[in-house]
């Protein structure tokens, strides 16, 4: 038996922490453009958002598993799906897109990409949220 | 934005959308896989059975002063309109309210606890009793 609760709590944490650390380095090298490090900070941004995605498709996996299927649900854990799937897939989508272009993005692409990248943390955090409201709450999956 | 841009965006969106569709389609065969597991309503066994074991452990246990159907007696509360989350309901039963209620930690495990938090919990949803009330 494949202990998925444990799985998935060693999985999920990563993705999270390396999006919103991604997303931080992005802001701090577009607003201190200046700076000597702000080319290093956008690299950093880009390999941690690259890993991320990777690792969240682990972290997806043993959710899945973990909710034996369930897809939506109800409670927390339909809250915690509500704000997954959205961070997932913009995750993806970004993480996809900073590949293609790398770092030579322009002023509109920036102004797009932060916006977007900050969405993303919103959801991926609030999905961390409840997450973990699922497991204090004592109530378990499903 | 660039050309690259609009090209790295087209790529984004259907790299996603891929993946997303996957990921459900995936869940879905998954799910069915596991259907044999559930009842024709499609809920899981596993929280039904719980919430009945709950039942039994409260009847033997908490009905005495709480009534049968949870909805209070002489010396204790109704427990049909609790607003507290399921982790509190745990902690009070495994440690007890000096003074007033008795601790159950030596006589139900953090599982059979589970039990009776998701039978509290069944009966505080809008006072529709979970599946295996029959009293």
């Amino acid at each position: 038996m494949i202990p998925w609760d444990k799985l998935h709590g060693a999985t999920t944490h990563f993705p999270i922490a390396l999006l919103l650390f991604s997303t931080l380095c992005d802001f701090v090298s577009v607003t201190f453009k200046k700076l000597p490090f702000a080319r290093g900070l956008r690299l950093v941004s880009f390999y941690g958002l690259a890993v991320a995605a990777l690792g969240s498709l682990g972290a997806v996996v043993s959710g899945i598993a973990l909710a034996k299927g369930d897809l939506w649900g109800r409670g927390y854990l339909g809250w915690h799906h509500r704000f997954v799937w959205p961070a997932f897939g913009l995750l993806v989508a970004l993480a996809v897109w900073r590949l293609v272009v790398g770092c030579e993005m322009s002023r509109v692409g920036t102004r797009v990409y932060l916006i977007l990248m900050l969405l993303a943390s919103g959801f991926v955090a609030a999905a961390g949220y409840f997450g973990g409201e699922i497991l204090l709450s004592g109530s378990g999956v499903p | 934005m660039t050309p690259l841009e609009i090209k790295g965006a087209v790529a984004a969106v259907v790299t996603s959308v891929v993946i997303l569709v996957a990921t459900f389609t995936a869940g879905g065969i998954y799910r069915n896989h596991r259907g044999g597991e559930t009842e024709l309503g499609g809920k899981p066994l596993v929280a039904e059975d719980l919430a009945a074991k709950g039942r039994g452990f409260f009847l033997r246990s908490c009905a005495q002063c709480h009534g049968r159907d949870a909805d209070g007696g002489e010396d204790a509360p109704s427990l049909l309109n609790l607003q507290i989350s399921g982790a509190h309901m745990t902690l009070v039963i495994q440690s007890g309210i000096k003074g007033e209620m008795p601790s159950f930690s030596k006589k139900y495990d953090a599982q059979d606890t589970a039990a009776i938090v998701a039978y509290l919990k069944g009966v505080n949803k809008s006072g529709v009793k979970p599946p295996g009330t029959h009293l």
